[in-house]
C-alpha cells in the first residue's frame, strides 16, 4: 500500500580526482561534477530532476573530491531547492555499492522507504517519478533504468536481459566480450533499504574467501595491493549480476536520450542535449535575439546574465556561454562551450570547441573541431588561460592551460 | 672576502614552465630535479659558494609550494631566500624593479641576476673579478648568445620602470650605448634545460663537468659505464649496466638485469627486472615493468606505471596514468 508519508532520498555518486584522467585537461581546473553543461554544473541536472520526486527528504552527494570543492555549490543548491543537499566525502573509493553502504546511517536517517541512486556523469532525462511508480508496481528490491542502444555500442556498457512481460532483470553482465543484448544499464537505480543487507552479505563474503577477482584496470589502479579491499563493493558485478533472475530486480526502459559524460567531447554533446531539453521544459532559460537589441541567436543557446555579447555576434546552435564572458562584434559561435571570464575578440569563429576559463581568442582567430565526440581529437579544447593570437587557426587540438598560440595548429596536443 | 659578504642575487623564475610538462604538472619548474637536486638549488649553491647572503626569487606562479621548500633550503644552506611575486608578468627586467628594495642596499655592491632554466659551471668569482676590472655598470656572460647570467651595479635599477620590460631588448642596449656594458665569454658548459630534449643533453654536460671537478661524486663499479650519478639512498640490483649519463635519485630501486643509459630516474622510482631505458626521463614514484623498453625521449610524469613487456617510443605521459599498451611512435598520453 502506498503510504503518502513515506520519505524518499536520493544519492548521487560524484566520484573523485584520482580516478578518470579521461576528463583532462578540463579536470585540471574543476572537478568533473561541477563542469557546466547548458550553463549549469553537471551534477545540477540529476539534482534538478530529483525535485519532481514526491516526498523527497534529502539529497546526498557521495564522492572523494575535497569537501571545499563542493561547499559553495551544496549550500546554494540547498537554499534554492529548500531540501537539504549534503556532500559526503569518502576517505577512499569504496565502489558504487560500497560508498552507499559506508554512509548507510546518514542515508537511513529519515527512515526512507526508497533510495534513488544516480551516477553524476550520466546525461539523460531522469524520469524519476515514473520510475518510482513502476518500482512500486514491480514490488522488488531494486529497479534499474535501462535503454536500448545499437549492438556495437552495447559492448561498452553493462548489458542485460529483461523479461518483456514482467520487466524482471533476468541476466546482467558488465562489458561482455560477446553480444548479450542491446539493452544496457543507464546507471540510475531505485532501491528499497534491503539493499544494505545485500551489500553487508558481500562484505562478510569477502572476508571469508580468498581474493580471486580479476579487477578492471581502474580499480587495480586505486588499490595499492592490487586486490579489492573488503569494503570495496561494486554495484554491477557484486550486486546486480548475482541477484539477476531471482525476482529481486526489475527494469524500467527510457525512450529518451542517454549518454555517459566521460570526456570533454562528450560534455559538449551532452550540453547540447540538455539545451534541447530546456527548449522543451524551461524555454525561459534559453537566449533569444535577432540582432537588434540582442545578438542573433540560432537554435538552443544559453547565455549567462553577466556575459556581454555584442549585438552583431551570431550565436548558436548549441552554444553555452558562462559568467563574465565578453564576446566582441562580428563573432560567430556554433556548438561550443565558452567558460567563465573568457574573452572572444572581433570577428573570431568558434565551432565544436570548449574555450577554457579566462582564455582569450584574438581577432579573426578560428578555433574549431570537426565535431566527432568519440575520438581523442574530435573537438578542440582550450584549457584555462589559453591565448590564441589574432588570425591564428586551431583545429582538432587540445591545449593545456596557460599556453599562448601564435601559430596555427592542427591535430595536436599542446602541453 | 669582506667585499662579498653582503652580495645579493635575483633569480628569474617566471612562469608556468609549460615546456617542461608533464614534469611541471607536479612541481613548479625550479623544484624539478636535475642531477638529483632541485634545479634552483644548483644556482643557489653556486651563489652561496661565492658569499652571496641573500637570494630573491622572482616568481609569478605557485608561491606557496615554493615557499615551503625554500624554508628547508634556508636552514640547510644558511642563506636568506625571499620571493618577489609578480602579479602580472613583468618580462625579464620588470622583476628587478619590483625587487629593488631588496637588491640595492647601502653597500653599493653589484648584484647577480640568474635565469632559473640555465645550468652551467657558474664561474661567478671570475665574473666578479671581470666586473671590477672594467668598472662598468653591467657585465653579462655570453656563449655565442646571451647566457642569462648578469652582474649589475645598483644604478641599473634606476633605468628600469615597474612594468613589463625586456632587459635584453630595452635595458642592455641603453647601457651599451653609454659604454657601460661588458661581456665575458662563459667558460665551461651551458645549457637551457627548460625543455626535455635539452634537459637530457644538459645532464651529459653536467656530469662531464662533475667528472673533471669532483669525480668522487660519480658512481663506479663493474656495472657502471661513463658518468653516472647515484643517490646514496638508491638501490641497484645485480647484472645491471648503468650509463653513460644517468642520474638515479633517492629511494629508487633498480632491479636486476636493468640497462639504463642517458636517462634521469627521479625520486622513488622502481625499475623492474630486465627493463631497458635510454634517452628518457622517468618521473617521481613511477614504475617501469619487467622487460619494458623505454626510449627516444619518453617522458613519464609523476606516478606513471608502465606495465611489463611494454615498449614506449617517445611517449609523453601525464601524471597518474597506467600504460598497458605499447606506444609505437611519439605520442602524448593524457
Amino acid at each position: 500500500m502506498k503510504n503518502s508519508e513515506e520519505k524518499v532520498v536520493a544519492v548521487i555518486m560524484v566520484g573523485g580526482p584520482t580516478k578518470g584522467t579521461r576528463f583532462r585537461p578540463l579536470s585540471f581546473n574543476t572537478p568533473k561534477p561541477l563542469f557546466p553543461l547548458a550553463g549549469q554544473p553537471m551534477v545540477h541536472h540529476p539534482i534538478s530532476a530529483c525535485k519532481s520526486i514526491p516526498n523527497l527528504a534529502q539529497i546526498f552527494l557521495i564522492g572523494f573530491h575535497e569537501e571545499r570543492e563542493f561547499a559553495l555549490y551544496v549550500s546554494s543548491i540547498s537554499s534554492e531547492l529548500k531540501i537539504p543537499v549534503r556532500y559526503l566525502k569518502e576517505d577512499k573509493p569504496h565502489g558504487s555499492a560500497g560508498g552507499l553502504y559506508y554512509f548507510k546511517d546518514l542515508i537511513m536517517e529519515d527512515n526512507p522507504s526508497h533510495i534513488f541512486l544516480l551516477n553524476c556523469d550520466v546525461c539523460c532525462s531522469f524520469p524519476l517519478p515514473e520510475m518510482l511508480v513502476a518500482h512500486r508496481r514491480y514490488g522488488g528490491m531494486g529497479t534499474l533504468l535501462v535503454i536500448k542502444v545499437s549492438a556495437e555500442a552495447a559492448s561498452e556498457f553493462g548489458e542485460l536481459v529483461a523479461d518483456p512481460i514482467t520487466n524482471e532483470l533476468l541476466h546482467y553482465t558488465e562489458k561482455p566480450e560477446t553480444f548479450v543484448s542491446d539493452l544496457i544499464n543507464c546507471g540510475v537505480y531505485i532501491f528499497t533499504p534491503e539493499i544494505f543487507n545485500v551489500i553487508e552479505d558481500i562484505h562478510t563474503h569477502y572476508e571469508d574467501r580468498a581474493n580471486l577477482h580479476t579487477l578492471s584496470s581502474s580499480e587495480a589502479l586505486w588499490s595499492a595491493t592490487k586486490t579489492p579491499a573488503k569494503d570495496f563493493v561494486r554495484l554491477d558485478q557484486d550486486i546486480l549480476s548475482p541477484l539477476a533472475g531471482k525476482k529481486q530486480l526489475y527494469t524500467y526502459e527510457t525512450m529518451d536520450f542517454w549518454e555517459q559524460i566521460k570526456t570533454p567531447a562528450m560534455s559538449l554533446k551532452c550540453s547540447a542535449l540538455y539545451l534541447a531539453q530546456f527548449r522543451h521544459k524551461s524555454p525561459n532559460l534559453l537566449a533569444c535575439g535577432d540582432g537588434t537589441k540582442n545578438p542573433t541567436v540560432v537554435g538552443d543557446v544559453y547565455i549567462h546574465p553577466s556575459a556581454k555579447v555584442h549585438t552583431t555576434a551570431k550565436i548558436g546552435p548549441n552554444v553555452s556561454i558562462s559568467a563574465n564572458v565578453r564576446v566582441a562584434a562580428g563573432v560567430r559561435l556554433m556548438s561550443c562551450i565558452i567558460l567563465d571570464d573568457a574573452e572572444i575578440q572581433e570577428n573570431a569563429f568558434v565551432m565544436y570547441a570548449i574555450v577554457g576559463w579566462k582564455s582569450s581568442l584574438g581577432k579573426w582567430s578560428r578555433v574549431q573541431g570537426e565535431g566527432d565526440y568519440k575520438t581523442k581529437l574530435g573537438i578542440t579544447i582550450l584549457g584555462e588561460a589559453v591565448t590564441v593570437e589574432d588570425e591564428v587557426v586551431v583545429v582538432n587540438s587540445i591545449v593545456l592551460p596557460n599556453k599562448i598560440l601564435n601559430i596555427s595548429v592542427q591535430e595536436e596536443i599542446i602541453l | 672576502m669582506k667585499d662579498l659578504s653582503t652580495m645579493k642575487a635575483l633569480i628569474l623564475v617566471g612562469g608556468f614552465g609549460t615546456r617542461l610538462r608533464p614534469l611541471t604538472l607536479s612541481f613548479p619548474k625550479p623544484l624539478v630535479d636535475f642531477a638529483n637536486k632541485p634545479m634552483i638549488l644548483h644556482q643557489i649553491e653556486a651563489l652561496k659558494a661565492i658569499g652571496v647572503t641573500e637570494v630573491v626569487l622572482a616568481i609569478n606562479y605557485q608561491p606557496e609550494v615554493m615557499l615551503n621548500f625554500l624554508k628547508d633550503f634556508e636552514t640547510k644552506l644558511g642563506i636568506k631566500i625571499t620571493c618577489s611575486q609578480e602579479t602580472e608578468p613583468l618580462g625579464t627586467a620588470g622583476p628587478l624593479a619590483l625587487a629593488r628594495d631588496k637588491l640595492a642596499d647601502k653597500s653599493g655592491e653589484p648584484f647577480f641576476v640568474l635565469n632559473s632554466d640555465v645550468i652551467s659551471e657558474y664561474p661567478l668569482k671570475e665574473m666578479i673579478a671581470f666586473h671590477k676590472s672594467h668598472g662598468g655598470e653591467a657585465s653579462i656572460m655570453v656563449t655565442k648568445i646571451n647566457a642569462g647570467i648578469y652582474l649589475l651595479n645598483p644604478s641599473v635599477l634606476d633605468r628600469i620602470e615597474l612594468k613589463p620590460t625586456s632587459i635584453e631588448k630595452e635595458i642592455f642596449p641603453k647601457i651599451a650605448l653609454a659604454g657601460q656594458l661588458f661581456a665575458m665569454v662563459l667558460p665551461g658548459f651551458w645549457m637551457d634545460i627548460g625543455q626535455p630534449k635539452d634537459y637530457i643533453s644538459g645532464l651529459r654536460l653536467y656530469l662531464d663537468s662533475l667528472r673533471k671537478k669532483t669525480p668522487s661524486k660519480l658512481a663506479s663499479g663493474a656495472h657502471i659505464m661513463g658518468n653516472v650519478l647515484v643517490d646514496e639512498n638508491a638501490k641497484i640490483g645485480d647484472g645491471c649496466l648503468i650509463g653513460p649519463d644517468v642520474a638515479i635519485g633517492p629511494g629508487c630501486v633498480v632491479e636486476s638485469g636493468v640497462r639504463l643509459s642517458r636517462c634521469t630516474i627521479m625520486r622513488g622510482v622502481r625499475i623492474k627486472k630486465h627493463a631497458c631505458i635510454s634517452s628518457s626521463i622517468i618521473g617521481w614514484h613511477s614504475t617501469v615493468g619487467q622487460w619494458a623498453r623505454v626510449e627516444n625521449m619518453t617522458i613519464l610524469g609523476e606516478d606513471v606505471h608502465v606495465c611489463d613487456e611494454i615498449y614506449s617510443n617517445g611517449g609523453v605521459v601525464l601524471p597518474h596514468k597506467e600504460i598497458k599498451a605499447s606506444i609505437l611512435k611519439p605520442e602524448i598520453v593524457m
